[in-house]
């Protein structure tokens, strides 16, 4: 771009050969620009270049980028054909396409996401989380990337993990093409869910509670907010939803058996029956939960609708479920007087010694003629049959339908005394 | 009506009419010169051109890079796997081209092209030639692209200098500009083949210069700068290596650094010394067979591919998954070891390409495999994998390239992880200790000197014992003269002592030297000032100075006086050429093999 003059411009001797002057101490003499084409030709060398390099660099992306799709597309029909159940091996293949697709596409995210699902497939959690987590340096705030951890987390019995990463999920940035409330309450439900199935009630309430605020009002979505309000053990919350479900669609039958499930749940039974007598046609659903309450019914001697006759059956009835529970647990009372095998003792003789000996006094009542009138050895043989079997539902193996009916039963009657 | 040149006379001596745009008008003229043109220093004019060459070394470095996809594609397809007749055929076939090539019209392309752009700087006053660099470029392409296990940043180095070396003589340089115009290229291919600025300018200042100046490290700077600027426009800012997140949880875990700086020693010893014998020998065999060996070399790496064909070429994307738990510690530990080997094959038998990509494999693999093997052995600890991959990485390049300073930043500035400093340095300084004690010339010193060129030794240098001014001087036995003080006292002073040469002070830090005969001069009054008598000042020296500084400050001078820093005025001793050159003898440094001042 320039060339030295002929003389140093500071003590003005000429110049040796590679422009420099031999005559004075300054090394660092003055240039002189009187030929501007060098400055020229290198400005436009630069531009040139620029283009060169642009043309060539886009060419090229164009096609690594349809090596990527080819590659990525490969591995998503594998992904597809595992999910659908059509592949039997684990979906390997697709974790080689979709790394074929990464090196011509090496920031591409949905190619990483896509990877790190077919690793999971595939078997290879470690891989797959080390990749989630270095998406997670790049993209601290990535929900996607975080849902997918608290997932991959879950699936290690890493629950405190798991529940940081939901939780970042839902506070996350999701991708901005798509409405994030959605996304946000997709995950609240996973997450509500994950903690459910943890065990974590007070958790998981919180979580639901957070859903109720941002849930909109889609019957679908408030009806799956009330059935997990009552796996959580919250009737009352989930009977409210349902019923202002209800409220706006008397008909909607997920509404009305989730309402009589909620009843149900909250012993209320009489609510639950009115419930399941307005569903139709009857579920299966709706049918077990009916034939229970019917068998609560056919052993409660307090019902309005039984008969003298029929009271004093229930009670001899009720004493009989009683005592062969009592005769599961051990107790040797019992077993003598139902004929159970007499192999099986009892944990603990003095918890079951009362119970035994209560047992022997009702026992000579239980016939029709001395019942008749008696409310007070029917109320009597009430208590003792609700206790036996809160009593035997710790150690006594798993209650036939008339113990749980029972136990119903007791529910019911222990709250309303309450 | 007036003409148009008066006219136009008018309106600018009208638009002057204010002090300031007056002031702006005579600035500009100044700058413009006497005569008109634009005068600048030849060393801002340099820092320009560091800029323009940092441009369009990144260009190229881009071009080169897609030149080594785009022969991959072509010659091994587009899979991660390609096919085993592919795989044992193309590296052969290519070797084979290329060493025709390369023999026959480029014979400087071989090799990995640092030692190349030394050579420049240190014996071709900065000269590398087109054809070199257009050669570089075809060749280390095929080479790498058709699977030879080598990498792309060595020749993106040397790409860069030609280029700097060619526009340096275009626009008719200086000799030593021209000179440092190739490191200054050397760093800008090196920083956009890297995509890692402040590794570049280590590095070249560090291995191929070898000393800290201002005026050469702004346009180093500079260059490196605008090349990765032109690369990251081009292919993008992501970092080399995505890195999973990293935390040391316990100090018990730099012992498991350690062990990897060991191994990462070992590891780079064999390297340097496998190369460093199977080299010569190749080299030493018949000419013909030079057109074969890098053929020979791509058959063998074919045939360890068709099982890992990992091995092949730079292997970047591997290591990105061997950063993420894609393979067992017995699968990162044999492809450590055959990429060690495929790395010597391929460079012993001169097949143009570099080792940088190659070294940071083979860490990544023994590092993964010790953080892998530790997992298995503690399945309580979370061993973070790629962590343990990256300082594997800098053990070995610190322990094979020995450019420490370069390895510990190189690590940092590709993962853009801090918290990762403490094993790095940890691991970096073991490997390096461990390859400096069992191969005591550094790799790229002894391709030179296999090559017959005897470059300086930029490690021997950094460590050559510095003699300095105190080891020369011998203090004063009198005091020195002052220079207000009277003639008259001052010969009653020097009458006592039999030297020919005294130094006065004249206040203020400054100094100057008066001869006996001077002082004694008869004519002289005995009343004025002792300062009337001296000539020209000398400089001062501190005690902590080199002696190479002293000896340039000497000239025809007798003595130079020692000062104390706190006190200028203080005189701590004399130096003379007589003391310099007996330090030197005391010292054992008046003959060294080649006489060389670092």
């Amino acid at each position: 771009m320039s060339e030295e003059t002929a003389n140093c411009t500071i003590c003005k001797q000429p110049l040796d050969e590679y422009g420099r002057c031999q005559h004075c101490d300054d090394d660092t003499h003055t240039w002189t620009i009187h030929d501007w084409r060098p400055l020229l030709t290198l400005s436009l060398m630069i531009a040139l270049a620029f283009s060169f390099t642009s043309l060539v660099v886009s060419s090229f992306n164009e096609k690594e980028n349809a090596l990527a799709t080819q590659y990525s597309a490969a591995g998503i029909r594998v992904m597809d054909e595992w999910n659908r159940g059509v592949r039997k091996s684990r979906p390997t293949p697709a974790v080689g396409a979709f790394e074929n697709a990464m090196v011509y596409s090496p920031n591409n995210f949905q190619y990483r996401l896509y990877l790190t699902d077919a690793l999971l497939a595939s078997g290879a959690t470690d891989e797959a989380l080390a990749q989630l987590q270095a998406f997670l340096v790049q993209r601290p705030r990535d929900a996607q990337v975080n849902l997918k951890l608290a997932r991959l987390e879950g699936h290690r019995h890493h629950v405190d993990e798991a529940l940081r990463y939901y939780q970042s999920a839902v506070e996350g940035v999701w991708p901005e093409r798509s409405d994030p409330v959605p996304q946000r309450v997709g995950a609240l439900f996973e997450a509500a869910e994950y903690l459910l199935e943890q065990g974590r009630h007070e958790q998981a309430n919180g979580a639901l509670m957070a859903l109720a605020a941002i849930l909109p009002a889609s019957p679908s979505e408030q009806e799956k907010l009330a059935g997990l309000f009552l796996r959580n053990g919250n009737a009352a919350r989930a009977l409210s939803i349902y019923q202002v479900q209800l409220s706006v669609n008397k008909n909607d039958a997920t509404a009305i058996l989730g309402a009589a499930q909620a009843s149900f749940a909250a012993g209320s039974y009489t609510t639950a029956r009115r419930y399941l007598q307005q569903l139709k046609p009857e579920t299966a659903e709706s049918q077990i939960l009916l034939a229970e309450l019917e068998r609560m019914e056919a052993l409660d001697p307090f019902a309005r609708s039984a008969t003298g006759r029929i009271r004093t059956e229930r009670t001899m009835a009720v004493f009989r479920i009683a005592v062969q529970r009592l005769a599961v647990c051990g107790v040797p009372f019992a077993q003598a007087m139902t004929f159970a095998p007499k192999g099986a003792k009892p944990a603990d003789p003095a918890q079951w010694s009362g119970f035994a000996k209560w047992a022997e006094q009702l026992a000579p009542m239980m016939n029709e003629r001395k019942l008749r009138g008696r409310d007070d050895v029917i109320e009597s043989t009430m208590r003792f049959a609700f206790q036996a079997e809160r009593a035997a539902q710790k150690d006594c193996g798993t209650p036939t339908l008339n113990d749980e009916a029972l136990l119903l039963l007791a529910r019911e009657r222990m709250g309303a005394s309450q | 009506m007036k003409p148009h040149s008066e006219r136009s006379r008018e309106s600018l001596l009208k638009f002057m009419a204010t002090p300031v745009r007056r002031k702006y008008f005579e600035t500009l003229r100044r700058m413009l010169g006497p005569s008109g043109l634009i005068s600048i220093r030849e060393e801002q004019f340099f820092l320009v051109l560091a800029i323009a060459i940092g441009v369009l070394a990144g260009f190229s470095v881009v071009l080169f890079r897609i030149a080594i996809a785009a022969a991959r594609l072509w010659l091994l397809g587009s899979s991660l796997h390609p096919s085993a007749p592919r795989v044992v055929l193309i590296p052969a076939l290519m070797g084979l081209v290329i060493a025709l090539v390369a023999v026959r019209f480029f014979p400087r392309v071989r090799g990995s092209g640092v030692t190349q752009v030394k050579g420049a700087l240190y014996l071709y006053d900065g000269y590398i030639g087109a054809g070199t660099v257009v050669g570089k470029f075809v060749l280390s392409a095929l080479a790498i692209g058709s699977g030879q296990s080598l990498g792309p940043e060595d020749p993106s180095l040397q790409i860069g200098a030609g280029l700097a070396s060619g526009l340096g003589r275009w626009l008719k340089l200086s000799k030593e500009r021209l000179r440092l115009v190739a490191p200054v290229g050397a760093a800008a291919g090196l920083a956009a083949a890297f995509n890692a600025p402040i590794t570049a300018v280590l590095f070249v200042i560090e291995e191929v210069i070898g000393r800290w100046s201002i005026g050469i490290l702004g346009a180093v700077v500079l260059s490196a700068i605008s090349s990765v600027v032109v690369e990251r426009w081009f292919l993008g800012d992501e970092p080399l290596f995505r890195v999973p997140p990293y935390r040391l949880d316990h100090a018990g875990e730099l012992i498991a650094y350690a062990i990897l700086g060991v191994l990462g020693g070992i590891a780079s010893v064999v390297f340097v010394k496998s190369i460093k014998n199977l080299r010569p020998w190749l080299r030493r065999q018949p000419q013909w067979s030079q057109y074969l060996q890098p053929g020979v070399a791509g058959l063998l790496i074919g045939f360890i591919a068709i099982w890992f064909p990992q091995v092949m070429g730079a292997g970047y994307e591997w290591i990105d998954l061997a950063m993420h738990n894609r393979f067992p510690w017995e699968v990162l530990g044999i492809l450590a070891g055959l990429k060690l080997l495929s790395t010597v094959l391929s460079f012993a038998s001169g097949t143009p390409g570099g080792l940088f990509a190659p070294v940071l494999f083979m860490g990544a693999m023994l590092g993964g495999s010790v953080a892998m093997l530790e997992q298995q052995l503690f399945p309580a600890i979370a061993v973070p994998v790629g962590a343990y991959a990256l300082v594997g990485m800098g053990a070995l390049f610190a322990g094979i390239l020995r450019a420490p300073m370069t390895s510990v930043f190189m690590i940092l500035e590709v993962s853009g992880n801090y918290s990762i400093i403490l094993p790095v340095i940890i691991c970096n300084t073991i490997s390096y200790l461990i390859s400096r004690g069992f191969q005591e010339v550094p790799l790229f010193d002894l391709l030179s000197r296999q090559d017959g060129l005897d470059l300086p030794s930029l490690e021997e240098g950094r460590e050559q014992a510095i003699l300095r001014v105190e080891d020369a001087m011998h203090p004063t036995l009198g005091r020195a003269l002052l220079g207000d003080e009277a003639i008259a006292s001052a010969r009653s002073i020097v009458s006592s002592t039999p030297d020919a040469h005294f130094l006065v002070s004249l206040g203020e830090g400054r100094w100057s030297e008066l001869s006996r005969e001077a002082l004694l001069d008869p004519a002289s009054d005995e009343s004025a000032p002792v300062r009337v008598l001296v000539g020209a000042r000398v400089p001062r020296l501190y005690q902590d100075q080199s002696l190479d500084v002293a000896l340039r400050f000497m000239k025809d001078r007798p003595m130079l006086p020692v000062v104390h820093r706190g006190n200028l005025d203080l005189l701590m001793g004399v130096v003379s050429v007589e003391d310099i050159l007996r330090a030197y003898r005391k010292a054992g440094l008046a003959e060294p093999e080649t006489a060389e001042v670092s």
